[in-house]
């Protein structure tokens, strides 16, 4: 309904115990956060974050986990840390996004960047595989799984024959023992 | 936290290491082989024993930045890296902010949470391994200025005041204890770099982070890493850098691999070549500059060899 | 006017030990006044402008110089120090030294008041800001001598075309600083800020703040006049990094009432550093087993805020972060405390 659209944003019906579990979680308490603004005067990504850390700690505050998991500057931290370091109530906006990427990642929210997906898929086949990450077949199986084919072709092309890209990478030495780890270890509920 | 942030290379080192465990990073090891053989070539000239083993696995903070995975996985990854450095009974020197950042955490964790602790050693008990938390993380960055001295003594190769920007990169300056700097301005690469004959120049966005972040360089970069970069290798270039080190092969990889891309992008010319502040190191003290590993490098270092007049040796540059 | 035997001791010449020296010295009682500077008058002389009145803090130290002169009890004794202080039955038993080591005494005291003000947190700590590196970051009191020196109309200094101010530095910061709020910083920066306006029309001030704290009678108003009248731009938001360009400081911080990240060109920055005890002042509490807090301010007793101990009391900014009036206020508490002593029970009990 029309009238439905238009209302604003009404704080009892959000996720109260959203600052709780984050409490427990991230071993970091939203509520001493002085809403300075420290963390985004200096974030590194701020000027294209749709929601900057300052607002990141006040929707925790809010409880609108939602919104959390949707939002594309869950995708576009690089966790340079910048933000935990200069705040003055050393909140850990960078455990929060861990912990906010594990959640969205595991209910099946479509991270909103392209091909994001896809990179962890094949960034875990790759250490199943062999145990590290082999970053040829990688880049290869990327670009061809997100329709790039000739993205950053011609620079491949030149480190390979300089010997810099390796079609071929050496396996850890007991790679079962590593494919026996994704196996056995057990679910738990934190991050 | 009730431990000290920032402590001194003395408190950090009380006595230098006769033997120190070098972990091999996934990223280091693959892109910038030269950056390990430096390591290893610069601490066998400081009298350091450096032990290594071909069954450590990458230290997973690849895949905890990305998140996609049960975070379980890092701890059991780490507590197995870590056990078959304890078997040696030795601390872990990391090449990599971002090895360093992930050991560093996920052992905290460990050692602080019996729980995960047990859980760990539950999965990696099943092939021998027992972590108890005893190996210290160390990154090679530290020794190196701990042993500044050292270093300046043995130069032979003086950088001739060659212009240097340094990158230190977040995840060595992100920890939380037990580090030489808390990030608001820190000084001690500059500090090495004038040991070994080098001008550091402080430019603008000497603290800007890289943005490659481990896998954000792949997805995503031209929204994330390039705008980032041009303005980092734009106020290099006003401030007259000639060279810029890295302590991460991550960071290396976005500084270095992303040149010829910023210049198609923004038609501007950088040509600035990003090393491994050991390998500089490597040049002042004479290694051999085959055994450094500058092919890897994308950016190429004629320039500055022919400014330092060094001999080229068997490997074109 | 009949002499009453007792003797107090007031440590510090700033203004509220100047008041409490006056107030116990013009009631009939001797005072020594120990100052370890060269000259009276602590923090209050070296301020150019007051809030919220914009009066002149040199008219009201002059008065209180000259009422001191004209108070033959009270014996001013500057360049000086205590150096110990021994307990002997009611009285103080006191050995003061002169900074030159040259002069010195002993002298018995019945009462003390302890008044040694305040410094402002080392601001170094945050390299972020560059304080200590780049030469055009200064604190708030290096900034108030700049304004003196500009107002004095002979300043060879070339006046700044725009200055930012960043208020709750170290104040406030559970991190790295102190966690308290310094109190005052708020309005003498809307005063400092209000001034750079008056003297230099063209010029831009900036304040990075996350709140302001204008609770006192016409403190409001004052901070008021200053945005609306005075133009200063007040930015909501602590500022993360100050980066050098071209001889210029390039501020970086969060606008959080947009939410956007912003950035703005200075000439210079001024840190409102956090308040904390003039360095000595927990030892100097020690010798006369005075309660100290965990960040060195003097603690007062149960229903006494000016008493720190046994016949031992204070006033100032030793005590927390106060503005001028206040510590006037605290000084006259102080002294009458002093007096009030005297006279429950001369040379008794307390």
């Amino acid at each position: 309904m029309a009238v439905e659209f238009y209302r604003p944003m009404r704080l009892n019906n959000l996720n109260s115990s959203l600052q709780q579990e984050i409490r427990e979680a991230c071993d970091t308490d939203v509520e001493m956060c002085l809403e300075c603004g420290k963390c985004t005067g200096g974030c590194s990504n701020a000027h294209i974050f749709d929601y900057t850390p300052r607002k990141i700690v006040q929707l925790v505050k809010m409880g609108a986990e939602e919104t959390l998991m949707n939002m594309d500057a869950l995708w576009t931290c690089v966790a340079c840390h910048l933000c935990v370091d200069r705040c003055p109530s050393q909140i850990n906006i960078p455990r929060i996004m861990d912990y906010m990427r594990e959640k969205a990642y595991h209910q099946g929210v479509k991270a909103r960047r392209p091909n994001v997906e896809l990179f962890h898929e094949l960034m875990l086949d790759s250490i199943k595989q062999t145990g590290k990450v082999a970053e040829t077949q990688l880049i290869i199986k990327f670009n061809l799984g997100s329709k790039q084919y000739l993205k950053d072709a011609d620079l491949g092309r030149r480190m390979f024959f300089k010997g810099k890209l390796s079609p071929f990478s050496p396996n850890v030495k007991d790679i079962n023992q590593v494919r026996l780890m994704f196996i056995r270890t057990p679910v738990h509920k934190e991050g | 936290m009730t431990e000290q942030r920032v402590v001194s290379p003395e408190e950090l080192f009380p006595e230098v290491p006769a033997s120190i465990f070098l972990f091999r990073s996934c990223t280091g090891s693959m892109e910038y082989p030269g950056t390990e053989n430096a390591i290893k070539e610069v601490m066998n000239k400081l009298g350091v024993n450096i032990v290594m083993d071909p069954d450590q696995t990458c230290c997973s903070g690849y895949l905890l930045t990305c998140s996609a995975h049960k975070p379980e996985v890092s701890l059991a990854v780490t507590a197995r890296n870590l056990a078959i450095v304890e078997k040696q009974n030795l601390d872990t020197y990391v090449f990599c902010n971002g090895c360093y950042g992930y050991n560093r955490e996920l052992s905290h964790i460990m050692k602080h949470n019996p729980a995960y602790m047990q859980m760990a050693n539950d999965v990696i008990a099943k092939q021998g391994y027992k972590y108890e938390g005893k190996t210290e993380i160390h990154h090679v960055q530290e020794l190196w200025y701990r042993l500044k001295d050292e270093i300046a003594s043995k130069v032979v190769n003086p950088l001739q005041g060659l212009k240097v920007g340094v990158h230190y990169g977040c995840h060595y300056l992100a920890q939380q204890y037990h580090i030489l700097d808390d990030g608001g301005y820190p000084t001690f690469h500059e500090e090495i770099i004038e040991a070994i004959g080098g001008t550091p120049v402080f430019y603008k966005e000497r603290q800007l982070c890289c943005g490659y972040s481990v896998g954000r360089g792949i997805t995503h970069k031209e929204v994330m890493v390039q705008p980032h970069l041009y303005k980092k290798f734009k106020s290099a270039k006003e401030a007259g850098v000639e060279l810029i080190t890295t302590c991460c092969p991550g960071c290396n990889v976005g500084l270095d691999r992303e040149q010829p891309n910023l210049t198609k992008r923004y038609e501007e010319e950088f040509n600035i070549p990003v090393i491994d502040i050991s390998q500089l190191i490597g040049i002042a003290l004479g290694v051999p500059l085959k055994k450094l590993g500058f092919e890897a490098n994308t950016v190429p270092l004629n320039g500055i060899i022919n400014r330092l007049g060094l001999e080229r040796g068997e490997s074109s540059l | 006017m009949k002499d009453k035997g007792e003797t107090t001791l007031v440590v510090g010449g700033g203004l509220a030990g100047m008041e409490a020296a006056l107030k116990i010295g013009q009631a009939g009682y001797k005072v020594i006044l120990v100052e370890k500077q060269a000259v009276l008058g602590g923090v209050l002389g070296q301020l150019y402008s007051s809030f919220p009145r914009w009066e002149d803090p040199q008219a009201l130290l002059n008065n209180k110089l000259q009422q001191i002169q004209q108070c033959p009890q009270i014996m001013v004794l500057t360049g000086m120090s205590i150096t110990n202080a021994q307990r002997d039955d009611k009285v103080y038993i006191v050995d003061l030294q002169g900074i030159n080591q040259g002069d010195i005494r002993q002298i018995r005291v019945d009462a003390v008041v302890l008044a040694t003000g305040f410094e402002l947190f080392d601001a170094s700590v945050y390299g972020e800001y560059g304080y200590g590196i780049y030469p055009n970051v200064v604190n708030s009191l290096e900034f108030e001598a700049k304004l003196k020196e500009w107002g004095s109309g002979h300043s060879e200094q070339i006046p700044p075309k725009s200055v930012a101010f960043f208020k709750c530095v170290g104040s406030r910061d559970r991190s790295k600083g102190k966690p308290y709020c310094s109190k005052i910083c708020c309005m003498y920066t809307a005063k400092q800020a209000g001034i750079v306006k008056d003297m230099f029309p063209e010029a831009k001030a900036y304040v990075f703040y996350m709140d302001y704290r204008a609770s006192g009678k016409d403190y409001e108003e004052f901070t008021r006049s200053v945005i609306e009248t005075k133009h200063v731009r007040y930015v909501r938001g602590r500022p993360s990094k100050v980066l050098p360009e071209n001889g210029k400081l390039i501020v970086r911080a969060e606008d959080t009432l947009m939410g956007v990240p912003i950035e703005v060109e200075v000439d210079m920055i001024v840190l409102a550093a956090a308040i904390i005890p003039s360095r000595g002042t927990r030892e100097l509490a020690q010798m006369f087993r005075a309660v100290t807090d965990e960040y060195g301010f003097l603690e007062h007793e149960t229903f006494n805020p000016v008493k720190a101990g046994d016949r031992v009391f204070f006033a100032g900014a030793c005590g927390f972060a106060i503005e001028t009036q206040g510590a006037q206020y605290q000084g006259a508490a102080a002294a009458a405390e002093v007096i009030a002593l005297f006279n429950r029970d001369p040379q008794g009990g307390d």
